[in-house]
């Protein structure tokens, strides 16, 4: 899960999820709690999905929050 | 925009009863100097000390570079910042050449700040060590950072300015030596001769990577982390626009001395009418979103290609992330049909054997490298420490660490911890080859 | 004065042809064949001592053993520079130069020298790890090549500067490091000057030649997600307060593994992190926007996952190489492994 999706690819990763920013890649100071929980939550899942889907290039999974 | 800058060439610096200039001799008038340095009662402890090439003298932790300026005509010092707002660029500034002001933290050092050997085998490490550097060693009441590996350094910095414009103002009245005119028209005055000529930018992306308030460049007093990439005229750089920031391993860093004198700037509006027509400056920053990168570097293309530009030069402040930033703007430009070059460090390790930098491209298929932030340094002791030295091994240096700072005051650091060594400005003639 | 022991094979040992390419490794003392030019090049400084002749054929198909047996010669030899070839376009010989120079330089800590034409497909394999020098592709280039590798191996005994790999004339091994550059030239004025070529259109040459993009074998899909075990790994630097393992603000080379089994969330005033390339005010108020603990153990509750693992893994990523980023992740990498992880999420800032 890194926010320089670019960088993640460059050094290999092949399942990347993309996150919020670097000092704070699952949450966002901006947002109220909640909606941080919200957004944390959904992207930790994408990521899970994406250990379990079968790919052949390196993806970049798309996230909804 | 046109801009005298008036050049006085100082060969010594001493102290005396009255700041002066004369003959090459710049005197200062030691207690009136720290006057205006209390002038900011966060100040509690402040002396001036002198530094000169070749002297057995180690200098840390520096945070600060300026060169000692007046305003004579049309603006003021470090508009936005010490000063009121009002535009930089044109009118007439005097400089002490060869002269220098660092900022010197009595003991508290950080993760920005820098060391200079003025003698030995590190000092070709920086280009500080070839002035005359009139060193500001101070201490002050920030209890809140005293413990901080970053620190915002205000306090020191803003008095650096102050005593940079002091020293400055002894040569308001003078003759100066040697008179250099940067004069930049507007792009529909500069005639066919020039027009003809292939356009060119100079992108500068600054640091601007922390949230808070305090530590990021500034430009005319404004936060670069705040702004989106706009379009300056040289001279308004050359004369004080950008302040550096206090952050980012020092190696990396670009002094506020660097930015008056951005040697590729300088080099650009030589060849102007001559090989280029040199359109100006795009000042941009380093951010810590994607989101952010990607706007940033959508604007610098917005801006080169309606401007014209066919060739580019782009400068990192920074390394590590900023190389995403760095690759994002260049990929940017070439997909709009410029050509590009590209100035930057690199960090591949002490053994040299990693990849320069965390980010790729083809297309950066022209780079310019100033350093290596993780070269491996081993500096003989030295007679004279100005500040402290073990600030480096205790206050979280990017360059050293926890016993680097051997008891007979020998060192061994990387060169990420150097002052503005790697000079991304292009003031320095180091490289990074292979071996 | 200094010792060299100089590497041929059967051809250039004088033994014989491709009949004789499964000669068993000899050595003799003295120089062979083109070891005397490279003797008297060497000279004074240093002299040929021994020579080593293996067949092309013999080291290609019995490698171990033919390393092994010139390994049984040098053990009781003195010597301070070890030469093979010149190869020139020959695949098994330069095959044999470049192994044989990485091997004992390896095993003695004697610096090693060979030369090659670029195109022979050891220059690749090995110049890495051992000096190899730009060769002609027929022993045509023999009285050119020879004074090459002489002259490189003069240096190395006397222990003289040595200059990059541009200059001195053999292929780069990879290692990057500073020099300064003389006569002085700014970075601004090579920076015009590049820009000035490249919009003229003449040739230009870039100091960081960009690296071929990593590509690492993609890992099968976890099969059943609600069986698996997750581990948390990051380079955000999120440590338990105090810092236990001193891992490094920047520059890291140190990993720590702690113990989150009891904990539901990361909480704030319990982990911090402690790396020095972001502002680390909303990481440290809420450890999860890093290490999204909280919102694993939730997936957790409803069986979305089996379990997750019982350690989180923790390093700095700023300023950290590449080399010690990798050994750092194969370090980690085993651990986990070990602990039979199903599959990792791992946060980078």
């Amino acid at each position: 899960m890194a926010n320089l999706v670019s960088i993640a690819k460059t050094v290999g990763a092949n399942r990347i999820v993309p996150t919020v920013s670097i000092p704070y890649p699952l949450g966002d100071p901006s947002l109220s709690l909640e909606d941080q929980w919200k957004l944390r939550k959904h992207r930790v899942g994408v990521a899970l999905d994406a250990l379990a889907t079968e790919i052949t290039e390196p993806t970049i999974f798309e996230v909804k929050i | 925009m046109r801009l005298e800058i008036g050049n006085f060439y100082v060969r010594d610096v001493i102290f005396g009863e009255a700041t002066s200039y004369r003959d090459g001799v710049l005197t200062i008038n030691k207690e009136e100097a720290l006057q205006v340095v209390c002038e900011d009662d966060h100040i509690t402890d402040a002396d001036i000390v002198i530094a000169k090439p070749g002297e057995p003298v180690r200098i840390t932790p520096v945070k600060e570079a300026i060169e000692p300026r007046c305003k004579v005509s049309g603006g003021v010092m470090f508009p936005g910042v010490i000063n009121k707002l009002v535009p930089a660029g044109s009118g007439r500034t005097h400089a002490l050449k060869g002269s220098c002001v660092l900022v010197v933290g009595k003991h508290w050092g950080g993760f920005q700040d820098g060391l200079i050997d003025m003698s030995g085998p590190a000092a070709k490490q920086t280009m500080f060590s070839q002035l005359l550097n009139i060193c500001l060693v101070a201490d002050t009441d920030e209890e809140f950072e005293r413990h901080e590996q970053q620190k915002k350094n205000k306090a020191l910095r803003w008095a650096g300015m102050r005593l940079a414009e002091y020293i400055g103002q002894c040569v308001k009245e003078l003759e100066p030596e040697e008179l250099e005119v940067y004069e930049s028209l507007p792009l529909n005055q500069r005639g066919p001769e020039v027009s003809r000529l292939p356009s060119v930018v100079y992108v500068l992306q600054l640091q601007s990577q922390m949230l808070d308030e305090g530590y990021n460049a500034l430009v005319y007093g404004w936060d670069a982390n705040h702004m989106l990439p706009t379009f300056l005229n040289p001279t308004e750089l050359l004369d004080g626009a950008v302040i550096s920031g206090s952050f980012m391993p020092c190696s990396s860093k670009i002094s506020t001395y660097q930015h008056v004198n951005n040697a590729t700037i300088k080099r650009l509006m030589k060849e102007h009418g001559q090989t280029v027509n040199f359109l100006g400056v795009i000042l941009s920053n380093l951010n810590v979103q994607l989101e952010q990168k990607t706007r940033s570097a959508q604007f610098v293309r917005q801006l080169a290609t309606s401007l014209g530009a066919e060739g580019a030069i782009v400068c990192e402040e920074g390394y590590g992330n900023p190389d995403a930033d760095f690759i994002l703007v260049i990929n940017e430009l070439v997909d709009a049909g410029i050509k590009v070059v590209g100035i930057t460090n690199e960090c591949t390790g002490r053994d040299g054997r990693s990849q320069s930098l965390v980010d790729l491209s083809e297309k950066a298929d022209a780079i310019v490298s100033t350093g290596n932030v993780s070269q491996l340094l081993r500096l003989p002791p030295m007679e004279t420490v100005i500040g402290e030295l073990e600030s480096l091994a205790r206050d979280g240096n990017s360059g050293g660490w926890e016993g680097c700072v051997f008891p007979d005051g020998s060192v061994e650091m990387e060169n990420n911890g150097m002052f503005c060594s790697d000079a991304n400005t292009g003031e320095h003639y180091k490289t990074v080859v292979e071996y | 004065m200094k010792k060299a022991i100089h590497y041929v094979n059967q051809f250039f040992g004088q033994i014989g042809g491709e009949d004789q390419a499964d000669f068993a490794p000899e050595i003799r003392e003295g120089f062979v064949g083109p070891g005397m030019l490279l003797s008297k090049l060497l000279a004074p400084e240093a002299t040929v001592t021994h020579t080593i002749i293996c067949g092309d054929n013999f080291f290609g198909s019995r490698k171990e053993e033919a390393i092994e047996r010139i390994l049984h010669f040098l053990r009781d030899k003195e010597f301070d520079v070890f030469i093979a070839g010149p190869a020139f376009m020959a695949g098994r010989y330069g095959f044999a130069c470049g192994e044989i120079c990485k091997v004992v330089q390896e095993r003695f800590g004697v610096p090693a020298v060979t030369s090659m034409f670029h195109e022979n497909p050891a220059v690749e394999m090995f110049r890495r790890d051992v000096y190899i020098f730009a060769g002609g592709d027929s022993a045509g280039a023999m009285r050119k090549d020879i004074p090459k590798v002489a002259a490189f191996a003069k240096k190395l005994v006397t222990k003289s500067e040595l200059r990059p790999a541009k200059e001195e004339g053999y292929f780069p091994r990879g290692i990057r490091l500073e020099a300064f550059q003389y006569p002085p030239v700014s970075g601004a004025d090579r920076a015009v000057d590049m820009l000035l070529k490249k919009l003229n259109g003449e040739p230009f040459e870039t100091e960081m030649p960009m690296p071929k993009i990593n590509r690492v074998p993609i890992a099968p899909p976890v099969a059943n997600l609600r069986e698996a075990t997750i581990a948390l790994v990051t380079s955000g630097g999120v440590v338990p307060v105090g810092n236990p393992d001193r891992i490094q603000s920047a520059s890291a080379t140190k990993w720590g593994k702690y113990n989150i089994a009891d904990q539901q969330s990361l909480k704030a005033g319990e982990y911090v992190t402690i790396h020095a390339g972001f502002d680390p005010s909303a990481g440290n108020e809420n450890p999860n926007v890093i290490v999204p603990l909280d919102a694993l153990r939730a997936y957790e509750r409803e069986g979305k996952i089996g379990r997750i693992h019982d350690y989180l893994y923790c390093t700095v990523g700023t300023g950290t190489t590449q080399a010690e980023a990798s050994r750092m992740g194969a370090e980690i990498a085993q651990q986990l492994l070990d602990a039979q992880v199903s599959a990792v999420v791992l946060t980078a800032t």
